[in-house]
């Protein structure tokens, strides 16, 4: 009877404990949410991360580390074969063990949308240049999809952002987008000082010269009267003459 | 009190010569091979990947052999004693049973602290080594030596180090009093490594049985809230996993895991300690 007892003495503490310790770790998870992802509540996206990762945190038991790197040198094994789809699914298990690693959605990306877009434009096997434009168009946008999830499963980085503008800009030949990309990246704290630049390189391109003037004028404003040199206020001077005259031109060649 | 601190001393003291006697510092060697052999394993790839791949490596490297070690010494502590009936001329001193408890999980503490500082300063030699090597390569480039610098010396490596302690002495903790209610080893390793397991979807389960409300069968909300009560959150430890990526982490968050563990390991022992009190041996 004694023993009854205190079994059940035991269980009620463990259950009062219980209480205690739900509130904390929900509090835990949601402070640790803040400071890595920059937000407190899960997100639809988050949550989608999370199950995959959970169910691969209950089989790795916590090594997952050691599995997505076994999965990132199987994923080099096979882009040495040139084998995309092993490349493909070992780097997207990757970015599932461990979607807060940059570096994984960046090498995924890059194979997908250079690599093996690339190899499929130059593909021997496909005398259709129609057909292999289209399936060199898929690997793109495969890589495309990966980096706006990269995006969003590590979101406080520039790294992606700027990833995301370069593949619109070289890949897709979007430029107004990779500006949008450029100009999320600048707003992460951790861009490269080029990058600020590379914002209105990308609206010239976009054939909106008038948007670029303004751009670089108000960064070159922004620089004030003692700019540091690293951000090249030189450049951005030959990048204001150059589209003024641009724009000068083209005003005068209009039919009036 | 101070009387009490003694005794359980005196059992930590002995417990922790038990297990050195038991030449447990020899897998010290094979780590520390393992890691200088995955340091130079991956040599082909940018040193970003490189350092991933090094501090994956370390950190999985003293996860599993402290667990072992922890898991295997645990599971020896008290049925083993039961077993050699030792425990029956310890307990006949002046010795009281959450004494003799305690005294066993400071002293497997202990040897698990000593194990991990050794590990470490293998870890952080390797690094060193690491960032010599590649800063001779990179000589000619004063940013990407910096960055080098950056990594191997990458300060948030301490908080890392903290959470794989703390994480490793909640498993002995749990390991301890497995070890009070079973009769067998293999037992006491069995439950240990399931409880660690389900523990990393302890998160995922919380959430569900918070959630879901009336969506869910009886049955799977009662599994549910019996994982979320009794099981503690291992995934809060995946900080470490920010920490490798290279991801800013706030010290309040880890300061606020380590909290959570030093409560955690203080009610596994006053359960443990409850068991073995109603125990007959």
């Amino acid at each position: 009877m004694i023993r009854v007892w205190s079994w059940l003495g035991l269980v009620a503490f463990l259950v009062a404990w219980g209480g205690i310790k739900i509130p904390w770790e929900n509090q835990m998870a949601r402070h640790q949410r803040l400071a890595t992802l920059g937000f407190a509540n899960p997100t639809s996206v988050a949550l989608r991360e999370k199950l995959g990762q959970g169910l691969a945190l209950a089989a790795l038991g916590g090594f997952r580390g050691l599995a997505a790197n076994a999965l990132m040198l199987e994923a080099h094994g096979a882009w040495e074969k040139k084998q995309w789809v092993r490349v493909r699914s070992n780097l997207e298990m990757a970015t599932i063990l461990q979607p807060r690693v940059a570096l994984f959605w960046d090498l995924a990306s890059w194979h997908m949308a250079w690599n093996a877009a690339v190899a499929a434009e130059n593909f021997n096997g496909e005398p259709s240049e129609t057909r292999r434009r289209i399936e060199a168009r898929k690997w793109v946008e495969a890589g495309r999809e990966l980096l706006e999830r990269g995006t969003r499963a590590v979101p406080e980085k520039s790294i992606l952002f700027q990833r995301l503008g370069d593949l619109y800009w070289q890949r897709l030949a979007d430029y107004q987008a990779a500006a949008s990309c450029y100009r999320e990246a600048l707003t992460k704290g951790d861009a490269p000082v080029f990058l600020e630049r590379f914002v209105g390189y990308a609206l010239a391109k976009a054939g909106d010269r008038e948007a670029a003037l303004e751009y670089f004028r108000n960064l070159r404003l922004s620089l004030g009267e003692h700019p540091d040199p690293e951000r090249k206020p030189e450049v951005l001077d030959r990048e204001i003459r150059r589209l003024e005259r641009e724009i000068a031109e083209q005003r005068q060649g209009r039919v009036p | 009190m101070t009387a009490a601190w003694r005794r359980i001393r005196a059992v930590a003291a002995n417990t922790f010569l038990e297990a050195v006697r038991q030449k447990v510092f020899a897998v010290l060697l094979v780590f520390g091979l393992v890691l200088l052999g995955g340091a130079n394993y991956f040599a082909e790839f940018s040193f970003q990947e490189q350092f991933k791949f090094l501090k994956d490596l370390g950190y999985a490297a003293i996860s599993l052999t402290g667990l072992l070690v922890g898991l295997l010494g645990a599971a020896q502590l008290i049925p083993a004693e039961i077993e050699r009936r030792t425990i029956l001329t310890a307990l006949c001193r002046p010795l009281r049973r959450w004494e003799f408890v305690v005294g066993k999980y400071l002293g497997l503490v202990a040897l698990l602290a000593v194990m991990l500082v050794l590990m470490a300063a293998v870890f952080w030699g390797v690094l060193f080594w690491k960032e010599l090597q590649l800063t001779g390569i990179e000589a000619g480039d004063a940013a990407a030596v910096e960055a080098i610098r950056g990594e191997a010396r990458d300060p948030r490596l301490w908080q890392a180090f903290l959470l794989i302690a703390a994480k490793l002495f909640v498993v002995s903790g749990l390991a301890v009093f497995f070890s009070t209610v079973a009769t067998s080893t293999t037992f006491v390793v069995a439950m240990t490594l399931m409880v660690y397991l389900i523990g990393h979807l302890q998160g995922v389960a919380r959430e569900q049985w918070l959630e879901s409300g009336e969506a869910l069968g009886w049955g799977l909300r009662v599994f549910l809230a019996a994982v979320t009560l009794f099981v503690p959150d291992f995934n809060a430890y995946s900080l470490i996993d920010e920490i490798v990526a290279g991801n800013n982490l706030a010290w309040r968050a880890t300061l606020e895991v380590l909290a959570y563990s030093v409560v955690y390991v203080g009610v596994l022992l006053v359960a443990a300690s409850w068991v073995f009190e109603g125990r007959d041996l």
